[in-house]
């Protein structure tokens, strides 16, 4: 019944959300189209939220992917340094002034996917070289590669003139602010492509999350399907950042809590954990756009506020 | 039936197997000091490892069979369970042992589940079926990996070193079903247990300084073993008989 009424909630939040923010919509202008309320409702509002709903899926599914292939609760995109090589990406790219299209893409989004794929290939290439606790082991690559793009990234800022670095800036808070329907629909797709590859592998998985030897040994072609898995995802999440910026710690969080609403097997869990990181993100963003600060919070900020103390919490009750 | 030809193992360049030449007909036990390379050769079997030679599984090289026809071939049971999935029940941890015969992407069938229910009623664990594989006892966990095997249904089933983390009413237990096993299964057994060894009955293969020896029935007598393990013998303690 209790998870009943949080999903209730939830849903409660997404379509109340496109109501709520700095301007107050009246319902009968909203669908008067040549009223401003309509322009903000349809244009700016309802992509957003779905903006958000969509890119909270895509942050929890990597989350639960990685958590899962390497079968330690501390293992997300984030963590490991694939969102900050996509934050890299996209730096050179605004540094470079290639604020046009190219091909048709925005170059940003293009140098953010390559940002989180270069990244991916890293941590597999460099893994071949740990032997012993190596999920531990990954776990301080990604923190070691995450600290060298910051680095680099300081360069950027340092060689940068205050147009392009106030650019920067406000691209590494993480911002769901985004105008029109194109990144929505994009990010749309991207979520169910991954959400499909990821059900379509869940007995899989299953057997991965015990682990690789118990999978090789019922006939899972381990390698394979864990590159597959890592760079379907590392594809979302490169999408993603190069868009919004980073967005941290909802893959920590979201896939945590529930399993601990449905403390159940992994494959019973895949739709519950996209639902609900879709909506908890959007829960996030309109609590963010409700505080009526005088410019708006971005939401990379408040994820890490509520992520870094949760990270912690992970770290300590992982070691009882 | 395994045919191992000229099968080599290194590890960090050292070899912990060299040149073994063994056909495995039957059930075979197979006992040497830690670290001598029991669990080396077992991995080896299932092709879990590189190795240097061949090895035949029904006349079939290893690393040309695909991993779901090897899968249907050879189940293998380590000494302890672990899951990172504490959430999985028995009856969901059992059933993977489906997966080699599962249409991809589609859930286990029916029969599947029917196998699944069928053994966990004969190893009498069937009351565990909705419990969590990680809130079981040790004696439990070991019944559950063997329902898995079991569900598998391949002719070769290997037990590493299955009663090594069990007291002694659990060891019985489980020798007792492994012994059972023998009629519709080949078992290879990896074991220090020389109790479990001398009740299971099978030839023995010795494995000692990288090399193997295999022993019919001269085994369990105390000048062997004196002279294998290099400590005295009196008689064999718990009796599983």
């Amino acid at each position: 019944m209790s998870k009943l009424i949080i999903w209730v909630l939830l849903f409660a939040v997404l379509i109340l959300s496109p109501f709520m923010g700095a301007v107050s919509l009246h319902v009968e202008d909203i669908f008067n189209p040549n009223h401003l309320s309509s322009t903000i409702f349809f244009d700016l509002r309802v992509p957003r939220v779905l903006f958000a709903f969509f890119a909270g899926i895509i942050l929890s599914l990597s989350g639960l992917l990685f958590q899962t292939l390497f079968r330690n609760a501390l293992m997300t995109p984030y963590t490991l340094g694939i969102s900050s090589g996509a934050v890299l990406g996209a730096g050179i790219a605004i540094k470079l002034g290639l604020g046009s299209l190219l091909f048709g893409i925005a170059a940003i989004s293009i140098f953010g996917f390559f940002g989180a794929m270069i990244t991916v290939f890293l941590l597999i290439y460099l893994s071949q070289f740990l032997r012993n606790s190596q999920q531990e082991s990954l776990l301080l690559l990604g923190i070691a590669l995450s600290l060298f793009y910051t680095s680099c990234l300081m360069i950027i800022f340092y060689l940068g003139d205050t147009m392009q670095n106030d650019m920067l800036i406000r691209f590494t808070m993480g911002s769901l602010s985004i105008i029109g329907w194109q990144n929505p629909i994009a990010l749309g797709i991207i979520a169910f492509l991954l959400l499909i590859t990821i059900y379509m592998y869940r007995f899989e998985l299953q057997l991965l999350n015990i682990s690789d030897e118990s999978a090789s040994l019922k006939g899972v072609n381990t390698k394979k399907i864990t590159l597959l898995l890592l760079i379907v995802s590392s594809f979302g999440i490169g999408t993603l950042v190069s868009i919004s910026g980073p967005i941290g710690f909802i893959g920590l969080i979201v896939p945590h809590i529930v399993s601990k609403i449905y403390p159940s097997t992994l494959n019973k869990r895949i739709i519950k954990t996209a639902l609900f990181g879709g909506l908890f993100l959007v829960l996030c963003d309109t609590v963010t756009r409700g505080l009526q600060t005088q410019s708006e919070l971005p939401i990379g900020i408040v994820t890490a506020l509520i992520g870094g103390p949760f990270f912690i919490y992970l770290i300590i009750n992982r070691s009882k | 039936m395994i045919e191992l030809k000229n099968l080599t193992c290194r590890y960090d360049e050292k070899p912990i197997l060299q040149d073994i030449n063994i056909k495995i007909t039957d059930h075979l036990s197979i006992l040497g000091a830690n670290g001598s390379g029991k669990s080396t050769l077992a991995k080896a079997i299932c092709n879990l490892i590189d190795f240097d030679g061949e090895i035949e599984i029904e006349s079939k090289n290893i690393k040309e069979l695909s991993l779901l026809d090897k899968a249907k071939s050879i189940s293998y049971i380590p000494a302890k369970l672990e899951v990172y999935d504490i959430y999985i029940t028995v009856e969901e941890f059992v059933l993977l042992g489906r997966f080699p015969y599962k249409k991809s992407f589609f859930e286990y069938s029916l029969k599947d589940k029917k196998i699944a229910k069928q053994t966990l009623e004969f190893l009498k664990i069937e009351h565990l079926k909705e419990h969590t594989v990680s809130s079981l006892s040790s004696g439990e966990q070991q019944l559950t990996l063997i329902a898995q095997a079991l569900t598998q249904q391949s002719k070769i089933i290997i037990f590493d070193e299955p009663t090594a983390n069990l007291d002694p009413h659990n060891s019985k237990i489980i020798a007792e079903h492994i012994k059972g096993l023998k009629d519709y299964h080949q078992i290879i057994l990896i074991t220090h247990d020389l109790n479990l060894a001398s009740y299971i009955k099978s030839p023995v293969v010795f494995i000692k300084e990288a090399g193997a020896k295999l022993y019919e029935d001269d085994f369990f007598n105390n000048s062997t073993l004196e002279e294998l393990y290099g400590v005295k013998f009196e008689s064999l303690a718990v009796k599983y008989e």
